[in-house]
Parts: structure tokens; C-alpha cells; sequence
């Protein structure tokens, strides 16, 4: 692949997001600019951002690499990874936007009345949103490796630099704007290349469809247990993930956070068209990429294999362009959300805290993706979705619509569910996809560790129903009462 | 007494709403206050309203899966030679999610006009209530 592409995309992603990100410096000046942006940004605005910060390195390279490596249980993953945001509609958008808390652990403070609740979730999102980061610039390693030829930790230096000081002079306001400008980039820099590639595509020697998709990796052979499981993790795990319900409280009400989320649906349901055929296009004309090194590049290589001359050059230099986009926003994102959470635990929430707070967020992943091996990018998302469902979702989820709810039950639920999931991560990957059921159970966690993580919460706050918090009425109506038309929310 | 003077002090109040905003004018925050009442029932008509669409995705999507075991000829037959099981399954989805998403909002605003005509109700006979 010729560098002088890699190094062009990547240089115009990179002053966009630039430019953008000050553009919107002037706008920010105070506090509140910094955390949420004054909670006046539109829903399709919004919604654009959402996509933007949702879309990462899984969904770019990722999900095309899974379905040419796997078949069709990669298919899975794209419907799993839309269907999160209807389960953040059903439960979660609308009564955590009236909350009025700026982050998850403000949430669960308010809701409990208790410190201690409020340090274990804000510990919970630091090592999330870290988790998450590591995927990202992993992917931004294998891009610009593949790219250019330099070598991986480039990748992964250059995003986190970028990253870190677009976060630290920005703050969210500009954030708003420049993922939503990178939702587009995405869906632009993905979908065209696929429109020319299908043009393209009778004239290129392909496999046997029979070869290409064969019996033994269709949908009509599932594996029940890692497929329900996955989706489990999928659905749940984004009703947790820090940097998109940061998302929920820049709308200006609970009927707008709806609003937006239906919106976040149509846009993710359109993007996901593109990878998936990508992934099936791959299957049959490349198979020789069907190997856990070179699947995730997929998406990167397809468009200039296909499409001669210039036009495919063009079309390579947007699939990286998209590609450096994705890391680039989802790690503003998270570490937008980190950075508030930590500063807000370590430095009062002052602005020169966040800037600190900011600058650790990032450097953490950045040395965990510089000495871990990379795994497979979709598969490592998934594992970070199975973490958060076990831990963050029950508490918040239980927190918006039980009133029983108490302190006690919501530390020992998201401490059980926590170390269960943690563990059966870690002892999956120490015995190996070799052992059968105990494999499947161990490296797909989801489907057990959320109940028991439930289970525990509901039990043990029902043992401790004195403590229900004094103020529970009174909060519940915040979350569930409407906004009256005419009032403007605070 | 009321929960309002017994809200613990916190140094990071400031990172949330004022409260006063929320709460409804007038409206106590007792137990058994008719207010209470009220946004109980509203929190459980929207909770089953969440729950029969969330049950109702999965069961659709089980059928989903369900049909690629049950109708053999969607893995053998090919579009644009593609199984069609695997088409289904790439991008039949989606329609789903956002139909549901759909009849969601529209289920939940009716429930929150409810709500607020009931309380509106509640208001105008109590009218004249200093509280």
C-alpha cells in the first residue's frame, strides 16, 4: 500500500477534528461549558455525536474482520451493538436525563445518599473506560502499521496525543461538534467505498458461495449458549458504558433524550449495513485475509484490492480517514467522561483538574495497549460490554424503577457481579477456547454473571430495607415525572 | 416533617439540578401523600411498558434464530449469491429495533400526558392548599 496515503488521511482527520474541536473553544467558559455543554445541544445533533462516539475501532475494522474470521456469529455483533441503544431507550434515557446528575457516579451518589457507593462506580468507570481506550488504540496501531508502515505504537502514541489535547483545551462543547462531524466522516468514509466496490464486484473472481458461506459457519448452526450470551452483554453492556450516558445529559429534557436516542437507532441501523457487507464481500473474494492477524485490516485492504487505479487509491485513503476517525472519537469520548469522573474524585472539579484528570486518562490505556498483545478488536469490546452489563447496568437500572433499592444491595451487587465477570475473563483466557463448555462459559461470561449480579443486589438490599434512602420518593419523581411543556428543565 | 429538611448537605450539590424545579409545586413528598401515589403508578405503568417492548424484541429475535433452524432452505437459498439465512441476519434487524423503538416513545409519552392530566386534577380540586 502506497504510505503517502496513510499519511495524508490521516493528517486531514486529524486537522478537522483539530479545528473543529478549537472552533468550539470559544464557547466554552465555564465549569458547566466544560462538563456537559450547558445541556442545549439539539437531537440531531446529539444523536450525531452519539453515533460518532459510539462508532469505534470495534464497528469500523472490527465487526467486517469478525464475519470474514467467524462467519455468520459475527453477524451477532452489529444487531447486538444497535439493540443496546433500545434498551438504553426502554430503561435508562429519559429517567436518567431528568436525574439531572452530570456522570454516573453523581447518579448513584444522589439515588443512594452514600459515599461509598459513589466511589466503587466512579473505580468501575475509571477501569471501563481504560478497558475500553486499550481496544481503540490498539486498532489505531494495526491502521497505522498497515497504513504506513511505521511501526504500531505510532498508532497508538499519535491518537492519544491528539486525544489528550483536544480533551484538555476543549472541553465537550467543542466535543459535541466534533463527534458529530465524525459520525458522518464515518458513515461517508465507509459507505462510499462500498457503493464502488459492489459496482466493481461481478468482475472480480470470487469463491463458491457454498465455500464462501459454508453450512458449518451459518446462522442455522448456532452456538446457543455463547449467542445468547453475547447478546445479553450487548444489549445490557451498553446501557452502562460511561462516555455515551455522559451523551444523555447535554439533551435538554426527557422527552429529547428519547428523541435522540430513536435518532441514535436510525443512524447506527444505516451504519451497520456497511461493515456487514463489507464482511460478506470479504468472504468471498479475500479469503486468504481469513487469519486473527490480518481479518481486522479487512476493511483498510478490500477497496484498493477491488477498485483499480486512482479512484481506489481515493477510496483506500477514506477507509483510513474513517478508520482514524473512529479512534480518535471514541477515545475523546471516553476520556471526556473519565476525565470528569477522576477529576471530579481527585482535584474539586475545577477546570485545571479536568485538564490533569484528561491527561490521565489517556497516558493509562496508552501504556496497558503499548505492552498488551491485541486481540481481536470486536472480541475485546465485547468482553468490556460483558464487564459493564455485570456491574454498572444493574445499579443503574434498578436504581431508576425499584424503589428498594439501598446502599448496601448496590456495592455488593456491582462487587459481585465485578470480580465474577473479571475472573471468568481472566480464567477463560488462561484455559483456552480447548475446554469445550467450561470454555464457552468462562470466555462469554454475560449470560450468568449479570443474574447473579441482580440477584445479589435485590437480595441483599431486601435484607437491609431500614436503610432504603430517606429521599427516595422524592427522587424517583425526578426521574419518572414529565417536564411540563412551557417550563424549561434545569 | 419532610424529606426536603432532612436532604443531607453534600459539598458536590452543585453538579446537580436545583431540585426545587423538579418537584411539583404543591405536592408533598410523603408516602402516602396522593402525589406519591400518583408517580408510583406512573413509574409502574412505565416500567411494564419497558418490559413488554424489551420482551418483545427478544422474542422476535429468538424467532429470528429460530427460523434458520426450522426453515433449512434459508441457508441453501442464494440472493446475489448470498444465503438468505445469512441476509436475514446481517441486515433484517434493524427494522425491528427501530420499529419497536417507535411504538416505545409514543407508548411512554401517552403515559407521562396521563400522569400529568391526573396530577393537573389532583391540583384544581386541592386549589387554595397553602402547601
Amino acid at each position: 500500500m502506497n504510505p503517502v496515503l496513510g499519511y495524508v488521511a490521516i493528517a486531514l482527520v486529524t486537522a478537522a477534528t483539530a479545528l473543529i474541536g478549537f472552533f468550539g473553544l470559544r464557547f466554552s467558559r465555564t465549569t458547566g461549558d466544560f462538563y456537559v455543554a450547558s445541556r442545549t445541544v439539539k437531537p440531531w445533533w446529539n444523536a450525531s455525536a452519539i453515533g460518532g462516539e459510539y462508532l469505534s475501532a470495534a464497528s469500523f475494522l472490527g465487526i467486517a474482520g469478525l464475519i470474514l474470521l467467524q462467519g455468520s456469529d459475527a453477524l451477532w455483533f452489529p444487531i447486538g451493538y444497535t439493540a443496546g441503544y433500545l434498551m438504553l431507550l426502554l430503561f435508562v434515557a429519559a429517567p436518567l436525563r431528568r436525574s439531572g446528575a452530570y456522570t454516573i457516579p453523581d447518579f448513584t451518589q444522589a439515588r443512594l445518599e452514600s459515599t461509598t457507593v459513589r466511589r466503587i462506580t466512579s473505580l468501575l468507570v475509571i477501569v471501563i473506560g481504560w478497558l475500553y481506550i486499550v481496544p481503540q488504540l490498539q486498532g489505531a496501531a494495526l491502521t497505522v502499521r498497515i497504513t504506513t508502515g511505521l511501526p504500531p505504537w505510532a498508532g497508538a502514541v499519535a491518537v492519544a496525543v491528539i486525544v489528550g489535547v483536544v480533551v484538555a483545551a476543549g472541553g465537550m462543547r467543542s466535543i459535541t461538534f466534533v463527534q458529530a462531524f465524525q459520525f458522518w466522516l464515518k458513515l461517508t468514509a465507509i459507505a462510499v467505498p462500498v457503493v464502488f466496490m459492489l459496482l466493481v464486484v461481478s468482475d472480480v473472481p470470487s469463491l463458491d458461495p457454498l465455500v464462501a458461506f459454508p453450512a458449518e459457519l451459518a446462522p442455522s448452526t448456532p452456538d446457543i449458549y455463547r449467542t445468547v450470551s453475547l447478546l445479553v452483554a450487548l444489549l445490557l453492556g451498553t446501557l452502562g458504558l460511561p462516555h455515551v450516558l455522559a451523551r444523555f445529559y447535554t439533551n435538554p429534557d426527557g422527552v429529547a433524550a428519547r428523541t435522540t436516542t430513536l435518532i441514535v437507532l436510525a443512524l447506527l441501523s444505516v451504519f451497520y449495513v456497511f461493515p456487514t457487507i463489507i464482511g460478506l464481500l470479504g468472504r468471498a473474494v479475500a479469503p486468504d485475509l481469513a487469519e486473527p492477524a490480518a481479518a481486522d485490516a479487512l476493511v483498510l485492504l478490500l477497496p484498493g484490492r477491488l477498485v483499480p487505479g486512482v479512484l481506489g487509491d481515493v477510496l483506500t485513503a477514506l477507509v483510513i480517514a474513517g478508520a482514524f476517525g473512529a479512534f480518535l472519537s471514541t477515545s475523546t469520548g471516553l476520556v471526556v467522561s473519565l476525565a470528569g469522573v477522576i477529576s471530579q474524585e481527585a482535584f474539586g472539579g475545577s477546570v485545571r483538574g479536568f485538564r490533569i484528570a484528561a491527561a490521565l486518562s489517556i497516558v493509562v490505556p496508552l501504556a496497558v495497549s503499548l505492552l498488551a498483545a491485541p486481540g481481536g478488536l470486536a472480541g475485546s469490546v465485547g468482553l468490556v460490554f460483558a464487564f459493564t452489563a455485570s456491574t454498572l447496568c444493574p445499579v443503574l437500572v434498578l436504581g431508576i424503577w425499584w424503589r428498594g433499592l439501598t446502599a448496601r444491595g448496590a456495592v455488593a451487587g456491582m462487587l459481585t457481579g465485578g470480580a465474577a465477570c473479571g475472573l471468568a475473563i481472566v480464567a477463560g483466557a488462561m484455559v483456552g477456547p480447548g475446554a469445550g463448555v467450561v470454555s464457552s462459559v468462562l470466555a462469554q461470561p454475560a449470560a450468568w454473571t449479570v443474574p447473579l449480579a441482580v440477584a445479589v443486589m435485590v437480595g441483599v438490599s431486601l435484607t437491609d430495607s431500614r436503610h432504603i434512602p430517606r429521599g427516595t420518593d422524592r427522587f424517583m419523581r425526578r426521574l419518572h415525572v414529565p417536564e411540563r411543556p412551557g417550563i424549561p428543565a434545569p | 416533617m419532610t424529606g426536603a429538611e432532612q436532604r443531607p448537605v453534600r459539598p458536590r450539590e452543585r453538579v446537580t439540578a436545583p431540585e426545587a424545579a423538579i418537584s411539583l409545586p404543591g405536592a408533598g413528598v410523603g408516602p402516602t401523600d396522593i402525589g406519591t401515589i400518583y408517580v408510583r403508578s406512573l413509574v409502574r405503568s412505565q416500567l411494564r411498558l419497558a418490559i413488554a417492548s424489551a420482551a418483545g424484541f427478544v422474542v422476535l429475535l429468538a424467532g429470528f434464530g429460530a427460523s434458520f433452524v426450522l426453515v433449512p432452505d434459508l441457508g441453501s437459498l442464494l440472493v446475489l449469491g448470498v444465503p438468505v439465512s445469512w441476509l436475514m441476519l446481517g441486515f433484517g434487524g434493524y427494522p425491528l429495533v427501530i420499529g419497536i423503538a417507535v411504538i416505545y416513545v409514543r407508548a411512554a409519552r401517552r403515559n407521562e400526558a396521563g400522569y400529568l392530566a391526573l396530577s393537573d386534577g389532583a391540583r384544581r380540586e386541592s386549589e387554595g392548599d397553602p402547601t
